[in-house]
């Protein structure tokens, strides 16, 4: 009976340590997680801003004209289509389909 | 006999020893678990928790379609511990490697008699991997948020900057600042014996919360489209510089606010105030011709004039208490209409003598003159209009062709929204949400009516007038295929600041108006300071107006007003059904 207490104490001290233990061991995993975290989200922003660069307008004019020989539409070129009336609610929509004159997408074979 | 009493006495002693011996130990125990505990307790808190103030994040700005304008990111700052340094003069030439500094000044921070000094803040992420791989010996690297504009100089001066402290100086980052500011709170770590952080005193310990994102009116592309086309028409015609706002007419939405130079809020170590300044709000000057718009709305909504009224137009000149008043074009009988059409300096003066200037002082009052239009950004002027008892004997004539009144771009381009929408003055606006690092909207901007300065009809028929301005009078340049345009051309002349009168070569040219005419999308306010050579209005500043117009309508989505004829259906023979 005696011997029983006695292993029912030391298992009981056993298991207050593990518990400590495992609280410390924890602890460092919750820094180590959310320095991880950290390091990610700068990464995430590093790239966020490299985007928004990459996709600033003078950029991608820049890169169209010069790179890729595209000009912009003259006036006339491009006709508005709406789909539902043109009161200013509507046309405030992207309902209005962009139709290039001379595009033949619309047509089918 | 004797031999065992001295064995018993020995185990006595012994026994009595160990009693003292655990009675001292469990003395102390008690001493420093009860007596001492509270002092203890504060003691050891000290050595393993560590209080830190960490700030959040400061909050990004947006524009209207959720493009990232400003954003915060973390990167190192560099700094030294002069007393861990064996030599100064070594680590600071690898420094200045690095960091591109003089190496002398860095030298003159590592021998200062001090624990910490800063060599430099928020450095480029790169130059930080660089200095880590150096590991220079009382050299050390800290994290802190440094502001990006990714898009350069788009829209700097309405966006502002914040200083090296996450504090906005400037534009949106100022008004906004206790909003955009991330929160300031203390938090305390537990260390370890090696001064490692283990967790959050009590594990519940949350950081601070970041700082409120910001989502603005102004639309990216067409605030590039409005830079371009003025950057190009101050280039092209040698120009001091120049502004163009675009601008919903009927919610008083900022759609574009353009000017020229401008800056890179990235970088903005050594630039003057001048240069950062934003000049639609701040800077107020004579607008010339473009006054006669609220002019003739006066005149019409107090039934002094008709479209079809007729003023005797001198001949194109005019004596008014003794100086002479000039038109550029020559007429006699002449209608109101196309008095303005023809920006007929002797018919405006006409017309402001019959509305006098107890009405026409009423009138510039109620579109917004002389005060300012509340619009959120800083350092906003309120302009000049002189009190009708100030005004001398040619005051009411100068006011009708745009002298001797001081008024800001963006009070002309809310006073001609005000025509555009049916005689409605709006509070113009450049932020319209305010949303919290979760996303939860924390306010909404919705449009507001300051007055209404004429009635509709007034505004109607005014707009029929403007609208002859660009079909057949000063404005042509200004007209966009396929849409109604409704404006004004101005040529004002400026102080030479030498000579104290109005120089013949220095002048303001602008073109403001609407579009489309008879469903208004746009205001769009073209201003170009200074130009040289062919400096009018209607040759500088209404072509500046039509290009900004052709491109943002379509990306708008705004329907032309020409019947669709398509080349493709023309040249299949397909036709299209009469």
């Amino acid at each position: 009976m005696r011997l029983l207490a006695a292993l029912g104490v030391i298992g009981m001290l056993l298991l207050f340590v593990w518990e400590r233990v495992d609280i410390v061991r924890v602890g460092y995993r919750i820094e180590q997680l959310k320095v991880q975290k950290i390091e990610l989200q700068r990464e995430q922003d590093g790239l966020r801003v490299k985007v928004s660069a990459l996709t600033a307008p003078d950029r991608i004019a820049k890169a169209a004209t010069e790179k890729l020989g595209m000009i912009p539409p003259q006036p006339g070129q491009v006709v508005m289509v709406n789909a539902a009336d043109s009161g200013p609610v509507a046309s405030d929509r992207s309902s209005a389909v962009h139709v290039a004159k001379n595009e033949r997408f619309w047509r089918k074979p | 006999m004797i031999g065992m009493d001295s064995c018993r006495g020995r185990r006595i002693a012994l026994a009595i020893l160990l009693l003292a011996g655990f009675t001292a130990v469990l003395g102390r125990l008690v001493h420093l678990q009860v007596l001492q505990a509270a002092e203890l307790s504060v003691k050891a808190d000290r050595q393993h928790q560590k209080a830190v103030t960490v700030e959040g994040n400061r909050g990004s700005i947006y524009d209207r379609r959720g493009k990232v304008l400003a954003m915060n990111m973390e990167v190192p700052s560099v700094f030294g511990v002069p007393a861990s340094l064996d030599n100064p003069s070594g680590v600071a030439r690898d420094l200045a490697r690095v960091l591109h500094v003089r190496a002398d000044e860095i030298e003159k921070k590592l021998r200062q008699e001090r624990s910490f000094v800063w060599i430099a803040r928020k450095v480029d992420p790169e130059q930080g991997r660089r200095l880590e791989r150096l590991s220079l010996d009382g050299i050390g690297t800290v994290m802190e948020g440094r502001r990006f504009y990714p898009k350069g100089p788009l829209l700097s001066h309405v966006l502002g900057f914040a200083g090296m402290d996450g504090q906005g100086l400037e534009g949106i980052e100022r008004r906004y600042d206790p909003y955009l500011r991330g929160e300031k709170r203390q938090i305390v770590l537990q260390r370890d014996a090696f001064g490692r952080t283990v967790f959050p005193k009590g594990l519940t310990e949350q950081g601070p919360s970041a700082g409120h994102s910001v989502l603005l009116t102004i639309d990216e592309v067409i605030q590039y489209i409005a830079e371009k086309e003025l950057d190009d028409a101050v280039s092209a015609t040698r120009a001091k510089g120049g502004v163009v706002i675009v601008m919903e007419p009927k919610t008083g939405a900022v759609l574009a606010m353009a000017m020229t130079p401008r800056f890179d809020p990235n970088s903005v170590r050594g630039l003057s105030a001048d240069r950062w300044r934003n000049r639609v709000v701040t800077d107020a000057f004579e607008p010339g011709s473009t006054m006669k718009i609220f002019l003739a709305a006066a005149a019409l909504d107090e039934r002094a004039m008709k479209p079809d009224s007729m003023i005797y137009a001198e001949n194109g000149k005019m004596v008014v208490a003794g100086t002479v008043i000039h038109d550029h074009e020559k007429a006699k009988w002449i209608t109101f209409a196309q008095a303005i059409q023809r920006s007929s300096n002797v018919a405006a003066a006409k017309t402001a003598m019959v509305l006098g200037e107890d009405r026409l002082f009423r009138y510039l009052k109620a579109f917004g003159f002389g005060e300012r239009t509340e619009i959120d950004l800083p350092g906003e002027a309120a302009g000049l209009v002189k009190e009708p008892h100030e005004w001398g004997r040619r005051t009411l004539a100068s006011i009708a062709m745009g002298q001797e009144i001081g008024v800001t771009a963006l009070q002309l381009a809310t006073a001609v929204s005000a025509v555009a929408n049916g005689g409605w003055l709006m509070r113009p606006y450049v932020v319209s949400e305010v949303r919290d690092g979760h996303g939860q909207l924390v306010a909404q901007v919705a449009p507001q009516v300051r007055r209404r300065p004429i009635a509709a009809e007034t505004a109607q028929v005014l707009g029929t007038m403007l609208e002859g301005v660009v079909t057949v009078g000063t404005g042509s340049k200004a007209a966009v295929a396929g849409y109604r345009v409704a404006g004004k051309t101005g040529t004002a002349q400026k102080i030479d600041p030498e000579t104290g009168a109005y120089s013949s070569a220095l002048s303001v040219a602008s073109f403001v108006g609407y579009v489309p005419a008879d469903d208004p999308r746009l205001t769009i306010v073209a201003i170009i300071d200074e130009p040289q050579g062919e400096a009018w209005g209607g040759t500088v500043a209404a072509p500046v107006f039509r290009r900004v117009a052709e491109q943002a309508l379509p990306y708008l989505g705004v329907s032309s007003q020409e019947p669709m004829k398509l080349a493709l259906a023309e040249r299949a023979g397909i036709g299209m059904v009469p």
